[in-house]
């Protein structure tokens, strides 16, 4: 399934809860803010938002790296744009 | 099996939400001094500064103990725990039966000015709705008073900068984080601070006749950050071994059988820096809810990790990783000057590395923390690899 995954990095404060959780889909940049992977890559570049092919394992470890971000900066929506995390 | 929980921030919560998956027939309960259900301490600057509107904060909706089958018990504290007969007595007289217990009470902060209307600390939902309100009634002389020279001051900073109110911040030492940061990166704040404005007042003495004439000023909203402290007074017969917190071993298990810690309050045995010690900070207590909750549940899980903690004051980056502590390392080395715009001090320990403090230095946080993470030596080497 995709995911697109985001990063509001007005929010974002650089706890780097989500780069402990799942480092291959973040990973901070020189600003100390969280950017978006794509299994451990940066195709086109570093970006705050992607869309990335993932399992189910995968999907449940980037719930828990948003979920386990303090300022709930990271965004999860799924393939119709739908808003998945964090809940509305 | 019950699991009982005191405490409902985010170790708590989060060894609930993990204790519930793993075990879904048990039953859990969370004791919590808040009324609400638990929200993000972190979010609450967000919120002042109107970034996020209130309801923002919340992490969890207040259903959500219900549909987890959760007993949440919100507005009690604990004041009495027996650990021969296991059970806890709450301020409302109740007393509830456990089979684990996990203590994660946090702290409270350290008070100065006890009286006053126009004071603010910045711990709580409520505090930040008092800050808000100090805010909305000054008059045009306000200034900021700041008292203390950690994250809490930091904020400060950052929320009367926002607002555009001068702003003057008094500490006890020579500098902020005095115990932590040696005299170059030190002087790098400082400089920091007064470029950006700030008014410092060093080596105060927050004794009472500086207290009563502090008071005098009453246009000012003071910012008090010197601190947290955690009252054990309820655990006093409990045969729980405290010390600056409550100890625990690597799977965050006290020395009383079926009671363990997590949090803000637990000073556990790090395998990684090798000694006890407390910390502070949101990463850490997710982490340990998730490992405490692994060990009751009685899948015997080490707590392990570097933690780190950010903040930015007025445009410097300041990055504490791992254990910083001044005062039980035996070296610390620089890295990058004043002049250069940056300086990272590396903490030592019996010559490994063990912490760090970046300060304008974001780049080197991953390597750091990998070079912690793998025990490396406090060598030259590592000057090379950064």
């Amino acid at each position: 399934m995709k995911l697109r995954i985001k990063v509001d990095s007005d929010l974002c404060i650089g706890a780097a809860s989500c780069v402990t959780v799942a480092p291959e889909t973040f990973q901070l940049n020189e600003e100390n803010k969280a950017v978006v992977l794509d299994h451990s890559q940066e195709p086109n570049g570093r970006t705050y938002e992607r869309w990335i092919e993932v399992n189910e394992d995968e999907k449940e470890n980037i719930f828990l790296a948003a979920q386990s971000c303090p300022t709930l900066a990271v965004f999860i929506f799924d393939e119709n744009g739908v808003q998945l995390f964090p809940e509305i | 099996m019950h699991y009982v929980i005191i405490g409902g921030g985010i170790a708590g919560t989060t060894a609930a939400e993990e204790l519930r998956r793993l075990d879904p027939s048990s039953e859990i309960t969370i004791i919590s001094e808040e009324q609400h259900p638990i929200y993000s301490r972190v979010l609450l600057p967000h919120y002042i500064k109107g970034k996020i509107p209130r309801e923002r904060v919340f992490l969890k909706k207040e259903n959500w103990y219900s549909e987890q089958n959760i007993d949440w018990m919100a507005g009690v504290l604990a004041v009495h725990l027996d650990t021969k007969n296991k059970f806890v007595t709450l301020s409302n007289g109740r007393e509830i039966e456990y089979d684990k217990l996990l203590i994660a009470t946090g702290g409270e902060p350290r008070t100065l000015f006890e009286n006053s209307h126009n004071v603010s600390y910045l711990r709580s939902l409520g505090d930040a709705d008092n800050f808000l309100e100090l805010l909305n009634s000054r008059d045009n002389n306000c200034n900021g008073e700041i008292f203390g020279s950690g994250f809490i001051a930091c904020e400060y900073l950052n929320l009367f900068a926002h607002f555009n109110i001068p702003t003057r911040v008094s500490f006890r030492g020579e500098h902020f984080w005095s115990r932590i940061l040696d005299r170059e990166p030190s002087e790098f704040v400082n400089q920091h601070l007064e470029k950006s404005g700030i008014t410092l007042r060093k080596n105060v003495l927050f004794s009472d006749s500086f207290v009563e004439e502090e008071l005098k000023y009453k246009s000012s909203i003071f910012g008090i950050g010197i601190g947290i402290e955690t009252d054990f007074s309820w655990l006093k017969e409990s045969g729980i071994e405290i010390k600056s917190g409550i100890r625990a071993n690597e799977f965050l298990e006290t020395n009383i059988p079926d009671v363990y810690t997590a949090g803000d309050v637990a000073e556990f045995f790090d395998v990684i820096v090798n000694r006890h010690l407390k910390m502070g900070n949101w990463m850490s207590a997710m982490a340990q809810g998730r490992v405490v909750a692994q060990n009751m549940f009685g899948n015997k899980t080490v707590f392990e990790l570097v933690s780190s903690y950010a903040t930015n004051i007025l445009g410097l980056e300041v990055i504490f990783i791992g254990d910083v502590s001044k005062e039980v390392s035996d070296e610390v080395r620089l890295f990058g000057s004043i002049k250069e715009g940056g300086i990272t001090q590396l903490v030592g320990r019996k010559g490994q590395l063990v912490g760090a403090i970046l300060l304008n230095r974001n780049t080197d946080r991953a390597r750091i923390t990998e070079e912690i993470c793998n025990k490396s030596g406090l060598s030259v080497d590592i000057f090379a690899k950064i």
